[in-house]
């Protein structure tokens, strides 16, 4: 009876360690593989055609001035983007959270449809608010007497452009996790609070926020790795122009893969980018750990 | 006991689903029935990219009624899937018999051997190589001495300008040449803020080399990154950035072209077949006003060329009844009927014989821009280098970089490109 018990957790946890190796942990090894050689369409049909080139693929991506670009593009998009997701997905939590009546679960819908959106369908949309000439927000800021703004037209302005449109998109499933988050911490923490005359800042500063150190802290990883894999905005949006200003890691290996073939390329340049997202989460592990003691 | 049993059982099925997945693929757009051979029934599957493809699944009825043994089983794929799905389907070695296939495409999956190479079957289908296509379409078909597909269809771009317009400022005819056309798109220009002259799509990577072209240069392959060192190439692309320069035409994305078209801001523009039905259906209030003209040039009036090709699956089982199929799709009635269908334009010359096809006006430009139109080289390399020459072009245009230092920049990439 005993043995057959200590099967039973892998039996339980079977099923998903399978679909993992066969769909995540082979993949990431057979990319890893290929990053190594010369793999292009030619190599893919006949792979006596495929030789290892070393690292060749990975100094000639160092060298190459669009991705060390996109390194830095993609950067931007990250300390920019992600502060302002959690900021104004906490914001917006606490908010709805106020009250329950059926005005507030009508904003909950309306913030959380973004997110379930297609992106084309967006693309188009924004494409025309964007617009520099008969875009709204320019429409807008002439009416108030203010210049144009080249939304999508210049490198810089286009990157805050994407993150903006990313940061509405991106607030629905994190504003989610928070109200989730917020309706578990128990009444009588604020009971007691009031008790003891806290005001409401107070409440915030010491109830809430703390309370929602581990939400925050799953919000802050998932929203990284998603945004250093930024791909969907620009991709549908600019094409990572105006003069490469929007284009990230992703988008990329996305073209170096898909467009020109060159999978050995694009392995080596989705390896850096692997490398990258492990580094950011292992930190956070780590500060969060340190917080944690 | 039985609690336990039954997870076993669930765990299994689920071992047995993700192999399941595994195999699926094979399964999928296979290379049709098995069997084949003579007297028993065939199914060939052709795979059509966009539009064509919806029309292709009637339009073959009449092929299936012809010949009694073969099945067309078509299957439609959005352009934006189209290159994905032709990977996949080249790493796995399971494809369609027959396939569309863009005229840019040839040089990648001909090189990496996804096509049958037709010139052995050259005697036995008088459709392969015939020289009643338009040379620009038939040069597509050819890499590495091999040829690996059939035109089917193609198209061109072509000047549409704002007769009216043009007319108020004093020009009756529309430009013919590099002079004239500066000429015109600077006096349309200084109309006032946000007019301009003429319009260029910078993503289009068509648009450099027809300038190019029209400049008298040519693409020569052996000598490789020196072609762009060409004073005629070099010609060309200071004159498109005098466009930009002096602001002839819009840096920025601004309004889609049909409604600057239609409001007069953009009064001229190239672009192909497809925009007249365009036209006609979003902007019917200056039906008349505009017309189509031969792209000015400053050596000759030159045009890309570009459609698609037919191509025979290097997997396939039924070359046969694939040959067979590519025939019928490529006779001179077959193609009119095709032009009637979706307003693709033919690439048989001699289905331009064609009462219907000679009466149109705007059409029978398309067909002498057609004799004047090249094709882009059909090289592996073609993609990445006519990219890095936009992006150059957009350094220039937009963030001031010098047009001979960029230049040179960008024959050092094509020689790294090249070799």
């Amino acid at each position: 009876m005993n043995h057959k018990n200590a099967l039973t957790p892998w039996l339980f946890i079977g099923p998903a360690v399978l679909l993992l190796i066969a769909f995540s942990l082979l993949p990431i090894l057979v990319s890893l593989l290929i990053s190594f050689t010369d793999m292009n369409l030619i190599g893919l049909r006949n792979w006596d055609m495929v030789s290892f080139v070393g690292i060749e693929n990975f100094i000639a991506l160092f060298q190459d001035p669009l991705f060390r670009r996109s390194i830095f593009n993609t950067l931007v998009y990250v300390s920019i983007g992600v502060p302002l997701v959690i900021v104004c997905s906490l914001a917006v939590a606490l908010l709805l959270n106020y009250m329950t009546n059926k005005l507030f679960t009508f904003f909950r819908v309306l913030f959380y449809v973004p997110s379930i959106t297609n992106i084309v369908a967006i693309a188009v949309v924004w494409g025309f608010l964007y617009n520099m000439d008969v875009g709204l927000f320019n429409y807008v800021l002439n009416t108030l007497g203010l210049g144009s703004v080249p939304w999508l037209e210049h490198p810089f302005i286009a990157k805050i452009s994407l993150i903006i449109l990313a940061v509405w998109k991106g607030i629905g499933i994190n504003m989610l996790i928070y109200l989730a988050a917020l309706q578990s911490i128990p009444k009588s923490f604020y009971e007691a609070a009031d008790m003891d005359g806290a005001n409401k800042f107070q409440k915030l500063r010491y109830i809430t926020i703390p309370s929602l150190s581990y939400a925050t802290f799953f919000v802050t990883v998932t929203t990284l790795i998603g945004w250093l894999q930024f791909f969907e905005e620009p991709f549908v949006m600019t094409g990572g122009g105006p003069l490469d200003g929007t284009m990230s890691m992703a988008l990329f290996i996305y073209e170096s893969g898909f467009q020109y073939n060159d999978f050995g390329y694009a392995a080596a340049g989705s390896l850096v980018l692997f490398i990258f997202i492990i580094v950011a989460t292992l930190v956070q592990f780590t500060f969060n750990k340190s917080k944690e003691n | 006991m039985k609690f336990k049993k039954s997870l076993a059982m669930f765990a299994g099925v689920s071992v047995l689903a993700a192999a399941g997945c595994g195999n699926d693929g094979d399964a999928n757009g296979g290379n049709g029935d098995e069997q084949g051979g003579d007297g028993e029934a065939v199914t060939l599957d052709v795979w059509a990219m966009g539009e064509e493809g919806n029309a292709l699944e009637s339009f073959v009825e009449d092929f299936e009624s012809e010949h009694d043994n073969i099945e067309v089983n078509v299957q439609a794929i959005p352009w934006d899937n189209a290159h994905e799905n032709l990977l996949t389907a080249v790493a796995s070695g399971n494809g369609p018999d027959v396939l569309q296939l863009g005229t840019t495409w040839v040089a990648e999956f001909a090189g990496a051997g996804a096509f049958l190479d037709l010139s052995e079957y050259e005697d036995e289908y008088d459709v392969i190589s015939n020289d009643d296509f338009f040379e620009g379409a038939l040069d597509t078909t050819v890499y590495n001495d091999g040829v690996y597909g059939v035109p089917w269809y193609v198209d061109t771009r072509v000047l549409f300008y704002r007769a009216d317009i043009l007319e108020e400022h004093g020009f009756s005819e529309p430009p013919q040449n590099w002079d004239e056309m500066l000429e015109v798109s600077r006096e349309l220009a200084d109309r006032g803020d946000g007019m301009y002259g003429y319009d260029i799509d910078q993503n289009d990577q068509l648009v450099p080399p027809i300038f190019a072209w029209q400049n008298g240069w040519e693409f020569n392959e052996e000598e490789a990154e020196e072609n762009f060192a060409d004073p005629a190439f070099r010609e060309a692309m200071a004159y498109y950035h005098t466009f930009f320069d002096e602001e002839l035409v819009q840096v920025t994305e601004g309004v889609p072209i049909e409604q600057g078209f239609e409001e007069g801001s953009k009064p001229m523009f190239s672009s192909g077949p497809w925009m007249v039905n365009i036209l006609r259906d979003s902007a019917p209030d200056i039906d008349g006003d505009w017309d189509v003209a031969m792209l000015p040039g400053s050596e000759r009036n030159a045009s890309a060329i570009g459609g698609s090709h037919l191509s025979v699956f290097a997997e396939t089982e039924h070359v046969e009844e694939s040959l067979e199929f590519i025939s019928y799709m490529s006779q001179p009635e077959t193609q009119v009927e095709w032009f009637k269908e979706t307003n693709t334009l033919p690439a048989r010359q001699s289905a331009w014989d064609d009462e219907e096809l000679q009466e149109d006006e705007k059409l029978a430009v398309f067909g002498d821009q057609l004799e004047e139109a090249s094709a882009p080289p059909v090289l592996d390399q073609w993609e990445n280098i006519a990219q890095d020459l936009l992006s150059s072009l957009e350094r220039i245009n937009r963030g001031g970089a010098d047009l001979d230092e960029e230049l040179d920049e960008f024959q050092q990439q094509a020689a790294r490109r090249l070799n």
